[in-house]
């Protein structure tokens, strides 16, 4: 489980003596601690250039009243989160928010385990599929949302297949639904794939004696893929699941492209109206405050998830 | 699961993956036949599967209308650049965090994850004014250096930790026993045995930064500078308005090569990814 | 604690070489001169014609060293040049759009131009049309040169309507019978007998429904009063005109309906209102075409025209040397070259023979009834400082309109409810 490998385990080569030990203070404690340093130098330069303090800076920004075209930049204290708690757009885009990505999440994970587990029988071309399923994700985005774009208009390619069948198909991206439905295919096709390929390897990992022992005893598939699979491949599922979810409450460029919010405010999720707010409404101050609580919602979910890991994720010992 | 299927079963297997790999398929398939048929046959309703009448006006239009080679370049480029620092960054951190013992280990680690968690439409303003501070802008730096320092490189950073972890530390311990230095016994014992991880590693922050869009957009305006995504979204007439084949036959050349390459090398290509230490 | 000291080095020597790095960036307001423009245009043809302004302006103005014109999508535009500015790094000069510019104008984010335009040698500023500086001015001082002001027209594919059985829109037009109801009729009877669209409201999409200003004018609906204080959506004329295009979408199939594609330049429908300047995409199109005005609606003759106004940031590094160029770019003989691509604010250039040369796709008779005439008596696309917000309130709270069964009133109503705490901004 590698996953979840306690963190100590990996300090265990550090404890010898050093060889010789002649000098006392540069021990090879020490040197470790400067070896350690010096490997993630370059990337905690980064998180902190990159990262963090532009970070600090959205909080700072969201203490302003800030118009770009005016110049101004006032502090305002805790005036945009006040704003934020009246808003009457917010419990909306909460609720898009939440549809989306849980909608998104659910048929992700479930789609990426059913291909993995049909993928994953001894059948001949299940190598030509992985690649069919796979090759999405190496489409460019931008290129793939502009086709769906297309493909989803009334008179659009998705109707025109469903027509040749017999079936009048809906106008995609007019209702509230079909639009929310839509986005959110569009994703997991996009890049269920690699969800797909890290369940596969979770899978081709599970030892098949397991399946001989639970057949002998009369169990049918579903109570085999229940009670073998799912628990052995647990580590990866919360692994997808996490960047999933985190994921899940960044798309941008897809609804950008596709509906723009809409119809009405049905596909505006936070990560949509931030953008909305701050570059399309010059409220940058008030951008920066959903920013912020987009990264709040974000880390909670992230320690939830990873919190419940110690429910139900299998363990070995 | 099982060592042999009924050929009911197979046949159901089959169908079922077929009529799924529909959405999967259909849209590359359109997108590509659309791009050589004419304007008018775009919109034909039903679609049709096979253009009438192939014109390649639309791939020469691509070209012509825009620096579109440079465009192809810059991406090419910018993407090997940032795959290659990278990997450098990611596993000489991901070694750190999984292999040596240091001070405040777990605590920086989290720090580190907090880039996994942000959404660069939070950080695109503070970090546009940062560049724009050190004359950057409209340079590929930002493009760039954020990827491989940044964010982006987090998610390799974790990757490369947990396929560490997952790996036996004998062999590392053996050769520091022998004297080797810690650079040493990482460069010459750890990264060869993290080939796999390495080879996901690159495929995820090659087709990253390859699909880049709001970054070059926000940081780039000389139409030779741009990457190809920005470039897609140049292909309109003067107003505006979109001119259709050119844009389906330029997104059908971004798509192309790296779908070929992929069909080629898919097997290193799954199993890299697979390998990346994160299964059980 | 190792760490933290450690980390905070990181960060003051990363943060020092950023200071380092904007010393060299910024400043050097002596010496050569660099110039940037963004448009919203990478089209060839405007392209080339930039540079030729340029190169001559450079000749004469030797301290400047470079002038480029930054082509930024049309969609994102006023998104990307806001985060240039938010990011402090505006361009010198900018196209900005009509719905942008009460937010630029009013911002005073640019710099006024009267002074510059008034001292350049030969320029006449006097000469520009009222109607189409009135939307780049605010207490008086210019803010914006209206480079292109350009009337909606409706370009017809004479072809498809032939092939209906109807008779055209001149013909309409010279009975004296090209009303609203009529056309509507028309754009049915293409769509019933050819199978493509009727009548296309182009960039409408349901989304930019400040273009259907071109449609309800004529019923003498506005969206908001002139002072910008006063919901017009509720209003009964709106009422009417919005029931009219309710009924020709649905009932009738005049216009395609929502979720549907269809390219007037491609072929795909008899009819389109556009600004006459798309009239060069008429350039290779292999079916007989024709553009008159608008029809008339129950308020009689009107126009609508669209514009595009070039500033200058006064962020920019060389706002003056800016304003120079601006005032040698726009100068009688730089519009007049303008002029093909982009109808000029200039009285003296809105003529049929100054026209005609610069779009010999146009006939004089076309040009003098949907331009010039246009131009004198149109009515700007609204616009509202804050439009953006405004914008996506209204598309918002317009959309359960687009069904088949929508009650007009109740949704227009309800349009009002949602935009009145912006007006009152």
């Amino acid at each position: 489980m590698a996953l979840l490998t306690d963190d100590r385990r990996a300090g265990r080569t550090s404890h010898r003596p050093a060889p010789g030990g002649t000098r006392r203070w540069w021990t090879t404690r020490r040197r470790d601690h400067l070896a350690g340093y010096l490997f993630i130098a370059p990337q905690l330069a980064g998180s902190v250039l990159f990262v963090l303090i532009p970070l600090g800076l959205v909080v700072w920004y969201s203490l302003h009243e800030w118009n770009v075209l005016a110049d101004t930049f006032d502090f305002v204290g805790a005036e945009n989160y006040r704003a934020m708690a009246d808003d009457p757009n917010l419990p909306g885009v909460l609720r898009a928010t939440a549809l989306f990505s849980v909608g998104l999440v659910a048929l992700n994970l479930s789609l990426a385990l059913f291909l993995a587990v049909l993928l994953n029988q001894r059948l001949r071309g299940t190598a030509f599929f992985r690649v069919l399923f796979f090759s999405p994700v190496v489409v460019s985005l931008v290129a793939w949302t502009i086709v769906w774009g297309f493909l989803l208009q009334d008179n659009g390619g998705i109707n025109g297949l469903l027509d040749t069948i017999g079936v009048d198909g809906p106008n995609w991206l007019r209702g509230d639904l079909t639009a929310m439905l839509s986005v959110i295919v569009v994703q997991v096709v996009k890049n269920v794939g690699l969800n797909l390929v890290l369940f596969l390897a979770a899978l081709q990992g599970v030892p098949g004696e397991l399946y001989e022992a639970a057949r002998v005893e009369g169990a049918s598939r579903w109570t085999q893929f229940r009670r073998i699979t799912v628990p052995l491949i647990s580590p990866t599922i919360l692994l997808t699941s996490i960047i999933t979810v985190v994921g899940s409450l960044q798309v941008f460029a897809q609804i950008a492209v596709l509906t723009q919010g809409g119809p009405g405010s049905s596909t505006t999720v936070l990560v949509y109206y931030l953008y909305q707010q701050a570059f399309q409404f010059h409220h940058f101050g008030y951008g920066a405050t959903i920013s912020v609580l987009l990264f709040l919602i974000v880390l909670a979910l992230t320690v939830v998830q990873w919190q419940m890991r110690k429910r139900w994720v299998f363990h070995e010992q | 699961m099982s060592s042999s299927l009924s050929p009911r079963t197979k046949v159901l297997l089959y169908g079922t993956l077929s009529v799924l790999a529909i959405p999967f398929v259909f849209p590359t398939w359109w997108m590509v036949t659309s791009s050589v048929k004419p304007v008018s046959e775009i919109f034909a309703f039903p679609p049709s599967l096979v253009p009438t009448s192939v014109s390649f006006e639309g791939y020469r239009d691509a070209f012509s209308t825009q620096p579109f080679a440079q465009q192809y370049l810059n991406s090419a480029y910018i993407a090997v650049v940032v795959t290659f620092g990278t990997l450098a960054v990611s596993a000489l951190a991901g070694y750190a965090f999984a292999r040596i013992r240091f001070r405040g280990q777990n605590a920086l680690f989290l720090v580190v994850l907090l880039g996994l968690l942000i959404p660069s439409e939070v950080t695109i303003v503070p970090l546009f004014r940062m560049f724009n501070a050190a004359g950057l802008v409209d340079t590929h730096w930002p493009l760039i250096l954020v990827p491989i320092l940044g964010a982006p490189s987090v998610l390799a950073t974790f990757i490369m930790r947990q396929f560490f972890l997952a790996l036996p530390a004998e062999l590392e311990e053996a050769a520091r026993l022998d004297g080797l230095g810690r650079f040493a016994t990482f460069w010459r014992i750890g990264l060869p045995l993290s080939r796999p991880a390495l080879g996901a590693v690159s495929i995820f922050t090659f087709l990253h930064s390859w699909n880049l869009y709001l970054e070059p957009i926000v940081f780039l305006s000389t139409p030779e500078k741009f990457t190809l995504p920005q470039a897609l979204t140049q292909f309109v007439d003067a107003y505006g308005g979109p001119m259709w084949n050119v844009q389906l036959s330029a997104a059908s050349l971004t798509a192309i090569p790296v779908l070929v390459v992929f069909v080629i090398a898919q097997r290193q290509f799954v199993e890299g990814l697979a390998h990346t230490g994160l299964k059980g | 604690m190792r760490a933290r000291t450690t980390a905070a080095v990181a960060v003051a020597a990363l943060l020092g070489l950023t200071a380092c790095g904007s010393g060299q960036g910024g400043g050097a307001d002596e010496g050569p001169i660099t110039l940037r423009m963004t448009t919203w245009s990478a089209n060839e043809a405007h392209v080339t014609l930039f540079n030729e302004i340029a190169d001559e302006y450079k000749k004469s103005h030797p301290n400047v060293t470079a002038i480029t014109f930054d082509a930024i999508p049309f969609e994102s535009y006023t998104t990307t040049l806001t985060t240039q500015i938010a990011g402090g790094n505006p361009p010198d000069l900018a196209w900005v759009l009509e719905n942008a510019a009460p937010d630029f104008v009013s911002s005073g984010a640019l710099l006024p131009l009267d002074d510059t335009l008034k001292g350049a040698d030969g320029y006449n500023f006097d000469e520009l049309a009222p109607a189409a500086t009135k939307l780049w001015q605010t207490d008086g001082k210019l803010y914006g040169y209206p480079f292109s002001t350009s009337p909606f027209g409706i370009f017809v594919n004479t072809d498809l309507v032939k092939a209906a059985g109807q008779q055209t829109p001149a013909e309409l037009i010279a009975a004296n019978q090209w009303t609203w109801e009529n056309a509507a009729k028309l754009a049915a009877a293409v769509n019933a007998k050819t199978g493509k669209a009727g009548l296309v409201v182009r960039d409408f999409d349901y989304k930019g429904w400040d273009n259907l200003s071109t449609v309800w004018t004529g019923w003498g609906a506005e969206a908001w009063s002139a002072d910008g204080k006063t919901c017009g959506f509720d209003k009964p004329e709106m009422v009417e005109a919005m029931t009219f295009l309710h009924r020709a979408t649905f009932t009738d199939k005049a216009f395609p309906g929502p979720g549907t594609t269809a390219d007037f330049f491609a072929a795909e429908a008899g009819l389109t209102i556009t600004q006459i300047s798309r009239a060069s995409l008429l350039k290779d199109t292999k079916f007989g075409w024709d553009l008159v005005t608008l029809p008339t609606g129950p308020k009689g003759n009107y126009a609508v025209i669209g514009q595009g106004g070039l500033g200058v940031l006064k962020k920019g590094k060389h706002a003056e040397a800016a304003a120079d160029f601006l005032a040698f770019f726009t100068n009688p003989t730089n519009s007049a070259k303008l002029a093909q691509f982009f109808p000029p604010p200039r009285t003296s250039q809105l003529t049929t023979d100054t026209l005609a040369k610069t779009n010999p796709l146009l006939k004089p008779e076309q040009l003098k009834a949907v331009v010039i005439d246009g131009i004198s008596s149109g009515v700007v696309k609204p616009s509202h400082t804050g439009q953006a917000e405004l914008s996506q309130a209204v598309r918002s709270a317009l959309d359960p309109l687009w069904k088949p069964d929508a009650d007009v009133p109740t949704v227009l109503a309800g349009v009002c409810t949602t935009i009145n705490p912006l007006l009152a901004k």
